[in-house]
């Protein structure tokens, strides 16, 4: 009895309190936003004033508040622009499209068959977003460009057909490009394919369906929104991508907008207002696009099913045809992910750039590492990615449960916006955000150019939307009434938040950190835009001995490059499991 | 109408193989809902899945009408789309890019209707179910047991031979449970359909079927009418399964037809032995509802008792229930309303042996 006299002291004070927690929460509210609109409003805003001026970013003039046109007269009426338009949209176009086919091929083949392999297949695909994209197009370089490819010269040898491939072709940046995202199409297909439910499809047939009319009417509409999302998000990756266009685009007379911005930029003749203008361009595309993708998902909203208790996900027995499926993927898996490695690892065994043969065995070496493991110069990059990787992605995970913690957790006014800022950096291809960067920072005296800082900063607003999509998801399968038994029980927020909502977390916020430390360790793009002399990152290097023409540095390099992160994602995995973190599946 | 014969089906996996049934064979007659009742695991929707076509038994055939859909030996197979069956899913299967009567109407798709006879022939089957007036909803936005009568409509409508239930009650809560259950019989009732109905709740089975047949790791152990089942299990699983029994262990003295007499710790009971088949000196367990315990002595031929200390009893409402220790057996068994709910008392318990099975020890 004496009990209940003393209980209810606590519990009132803990409610009377809780209209000052209210206000904490309210503040940290507005920092996020404020902390994002700087991170994200800014690049909008440099790249549409910049278009507007014909001087650089830093000369007094710049702020002045005379605007002109002159920028977009310029590039409009230039054969130029109207060619880059057309180059990049029909670039895009076909590597998506290749990509798409490719990766919804493997996706079903691993996800919803009987495929022999497919776990291992499917785990290679995804194993193989560790190799830096700027890697693969130089090994495909190595293997199909006229003159010094091995292939070319393969069959010079055998048939005396001089440059039967030639990889500097528009086709030849496809058959790269789409190559580059087939691990991403995966990715984006092999979920929704996992959650799709066999009943629906059997329930059809019951009815009396054959199968066309169950494919046409039942399994297609229900896979259309997530096809159609892969495809959007797929087309804004092939227009904002830059390796390629950039490696190969010079050679093949195909310039896209990527390139074009960042030769306005980076090279003299430096012409920012033209790159600004490109810039808008290129973003009002992938804004189109992106609003066109949040249509469909929209309308794909309705599509979510609720599960019942007996779902297991059924398998199609492809009996005898499965050897050839799992041989055709695991083919793809080899030129995807075998070659470029295999390629890789080759090379930077050389002395001198040749095709193999047994002379070319014979005179290996590992002399290019102990070259590299030599010179500081190569060793100070590797150190910068690691730093980035491991900074950016533990910034950008902290940041984002914040966010992902009010938009669905709470009912604080304002919290809408926290989602859109932080989604809107998506729209912003890496080259316009690496220019920004530099612009805004070119003008505000914050010393942070020639700096990792200026880096990360750019980094983490390119990964805040893909790492909020990953958080955001798993914070939605948290259901509120763990959050509203800790408010009965008088938790304080912030408490609650710590110990109940991040550990139920933990899956998709390692996941996130994961995907971000991989992406900021490789990233070339930005880091490119920003480069001086001391924030050089392992894949600005590579760029450097590849403008040099070193092949075997380049190789050796990237084998290193590799492994490193192989390591780094090998030890935070064990880490995350030491700690009680399961992996997400 | 559905004739299951011999039916076997096992699940090759890398490292095991699952014998989901083996040698399942039953009947269900036209107009019957038959049950197919057991513990989790057992079987149940594997069996239903290999009559709907959705699963490839591994030996056995299965008739439906007098067509023979499956037949393993002679390598026919009709499938499933051709079998002429409507069909609830555990999940419900609603189609969720569809509204209440898309759903249901899909099911009409391909019999050349016209769009307004598809509509008013929906229409129709939703009101049997009270959803009409839901006909346009989004799917994703019904309740579970929306849900569920869309599920039953979308399967009615194109009257098919017969209709396949996994467990369609199993989401919803008790009270909801209760009320489709009833109408599910009325359905039953006022259309005259064959169904195969799966569940492992026994008080569903025993209200709802016709005739239930229990199922224990992918075999059959017994099937009858839902009274008789109760009533006469013939194994102790049974009669453990469907309601709640007292066990008491013995041996069985003598035979006298069905009629048997078992020596116990609380002396000779005797009983009906159903199977007929257990031999005198047999070890055996002697099944006793609580609800055929009465209080009091009686004696009689043909009335068995045994005496204990009162341990427990709730007040249940319409009974008492009640659990007597008696010779270091915990006995349960239902009191009057206004008895003695005292603990420890003496008290006396009688029981007819028409209500007293004797059955095999497990
Ligand atoms: N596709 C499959 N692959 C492997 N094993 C399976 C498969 N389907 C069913 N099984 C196994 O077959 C057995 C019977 O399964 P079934 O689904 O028929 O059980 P059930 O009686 O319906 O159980 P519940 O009441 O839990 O639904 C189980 O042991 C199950 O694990
Ligand atoms: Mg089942």
């Amino acid at each position: 009895m004496a009990m209940s006299d003393t209980t209810p002291a606590p519990r009132a004070s803990a409610r009377a309190a809780s209209g000052f927690r209210l206000d904490w929460r309210t503040i940290v509210l507005v920092l996020l936003v404020l902390g994002l609109a700087y991170q994200v409003v800014i690049p909008f805003v440099m790249i549409i004033w910049t278009s507007l001026k014909t001087v650089r970013p830093g000369d007094p003039e710049f702020l002045s508040l005379t605007v002109t046109f002159a920028n977009y007269a310029r590039a409009f009426g230039s054969s130029g622009f109207w060619a880059a338009t057309w180059n990049t949209l029909s670039f895009a176009t076909a590597s998506t499209l290749a990509a798409f086919i490719v990766g919804a091929f493997i996706a079903w083949v691993v996800e919803r068959t009987d495929t022999p392999l497919a776990k291992l297949i499917g785990m290679i695909l995804i194993g193989r977003i560790i190799i830096p994209g700027i890697l693969i197009t130089i090994s495909w370089i190595l293997i199909a460009s006229p003159n010094i490819g091995i292939l070319n010269q393969f069959i010079n040898q055998m048939f005396g057909v001089r440059n039967f491939f030639n990889i500097y072709t528009f086709w030849g940046m496809v058959w790269v490009q789409s190559i580059e995202m087939v691990p991403l199409t995966y990715l984006l297909l092999s979920a929704s394919f996992q959650a799709m439910d066999p009943r629906l499809e059997e329930a059809s047939t019951m009815t009396g369906a054959g199968n066309w009319r169950t494919l046409r009417r039942i399994s297609l509409p229900l896979a259309l929104p997530a096809a159609l999302a892969a495809l959007m998000l797929l087309f804004v990756t092939s227009i904002e991508t830059f390796e390629v266009p950039l490696l190969m685009g010079g050679r093949a007379g195909i310039r896209v907008f990527s390139t074009e911005i960042f030769f306005n930029t980076s090279r003299t003749p430096i012409d920012w207002g033209l790159s600004a203008t490109y810039s808008v361009a290129m973003l009002s595309v992938c804004i189109a696009l992106l609003f066109v993708y949040f249509r469909l998902l929209r309308h794909g909203e309705r599509y979510q099913t609720v599960t019942g208790k007996d779902f297991r996900p059924r398998r199609i027995e492809l009996g005898r045809w499965k050897y050839l499926t799992s041989a055709l993927a695991l083919l793809i898996v080899f030129i995807i992910t075998g070659i470029p490695l295999l390629m890789m690892i080759y090379v930077s065994l050389l002395g001198f750039y040749q095709a193999p043969s047994w002379a070319a065995v014979q005179s290996m070496s590992l002399d290019n590492y102990r070259t590299l493991f030599s010179s500081a110069s190569a060793m100070m990059p590797m150190l910068n990615s690691t730093i980035l990787g491991i900074a950016t992605a533990t910034a950008v995970v902290l940041v984002v449960s914040l966010i992902a913690y009010f938009v669905h957790k709470t009912q604080i006014r304002g919290r809408k916006l926290l989602d859109y800022l932080a989604f809107a950096p998506i729209a912003i291809p890496s080259v316009i955000l690496g220019s920004t960067f530099l612009w805004f920072y070119l003008l505000v005296p914050v010393p942070v150019i020639g700096t990792l800082t200026i880096i990360g900063l750019a980094y983490l607003t390119k990964y805040l939307p893909f790492a909020l999509r990953f958080v955001s998801n798993s914070m939605m399968q948290i259901h509120p009434e763990l959050d509203e038994a800790a408010q009965v029980a008088g938790v304080p927020w912030w408490r609650n938040f710590f110990k109940v909502t991040l550990p139920l977390l933990k899956p998709g916020l390692l996941a996130a950190w994961f995907w971000v430390m991989v992406h900021a360790y490789r990233e070339l793009t930005v880091a490119l835009m920003l480069a001086r002399s001391e924030n050089r990152t392992a894949a600005v290097l590579i760029f450097d001995f590849w403008d040099r023409g070193s092949f075997m540095q380049i190789s050796a390099f990237g084998v290193l490059m590799f492994s490193l992160l192989l390591v780094l994602v090998l030890i935070s995995h064990w880490i995350g499991k030491r700690y009680g973190i399961q992996d997400q599946h | 109408m559905i004739r299951v014969e011999g039916l076997r089906k096992t699940f090759q996996s890398k490292n095991e193989t699952v014998h989901a049934i083996r040698d399942v064979s039953f009947e269900v007659g036209s107009g019957e809902i038959v049950t197919l009742l057991g513990p989790s695991g057992c079987g149940k929707t594997t069996t239903l899945r290999c009559i709907a076509g959705l699963e490839k038994p591994t030996g056995g055939k299965i008739a439906i009408g007098d067509r023979h859909v499956v037949d393993v030996e002679a390598g026919a197979f009709i499938p499933p789309h051709r079998r002429d069956l409507g069909m609830v899913f555990q999940s419900y299967a609603i189609w969720p890019h569809m509204n209440v009567i898309e759903n249901v109407a899909y099911a009409l798709e391909g019999r050349g209707l016209s769009k307004a006879d598809m509509r008013q022939q929906a229409m129709k089957a939703l009101d049997t179910v009270q959803m009409a007036h839901l006909a346009d909803r989004p799917a994703p936005r019904l309740s579970g047991g929306q849900q569920q009568r869309v599920a039953i409509a979308r399967a009615l409508v194109g009257h098919p031979q017969a209709l396949l239930f996994d467990e369609p009650l199993s989401n919803l809560d008790a009270k909801l449970r209760n009320e489709m259950r009833k109408e599910l019989r009325r359905l039953q009732q006022q259309i005259g359909l064959t169904s195969v109905y799966v569940t492992h709740d026994q008080s569903e089975a025993l209200a709802i079927s016709d005739w239930v047949i229990l199922m224990k790791d992918g075999a059959i152990v017994e099937k009858g009418r839902p009274t008789d089942i109760y009533r006469r299990p013939r194994s102790v699983f049974t009669a453990q399964f469907i309601g709640t029994t007292n066990l008491i262990p013995g041996r069985l003295e003598s035979r006298d037809g069905s009629q048997v007499a078992v020596a116990t710790s609380h002396g000779r009971l005797v009983g009906v032995e159903p199977t007929g088949a257990l031999e005198v000196g047999a070890k055996v367990q002697v099944s006793v509802r609580p609800e055929a315990m009465h209080a009091g002595a009686a004696a009689g031929p043909n009335v068995n008792s045994l005496s204990g200390a009162l341990e427990l009893a709730v007040f249940a409402g319409s009974a008492v229930e009640a659990e007597v220790r008696a010779n270091g057996e915990k006995i349960l068994c239902l009191l009057d309303y206004d008895a003695d709910r005292t603990a420890g008392h003496d008290i006396s318990l009688h029981f007819s042996s028409d209500d007293t099975l004797v059955l095999a020890d497990a």
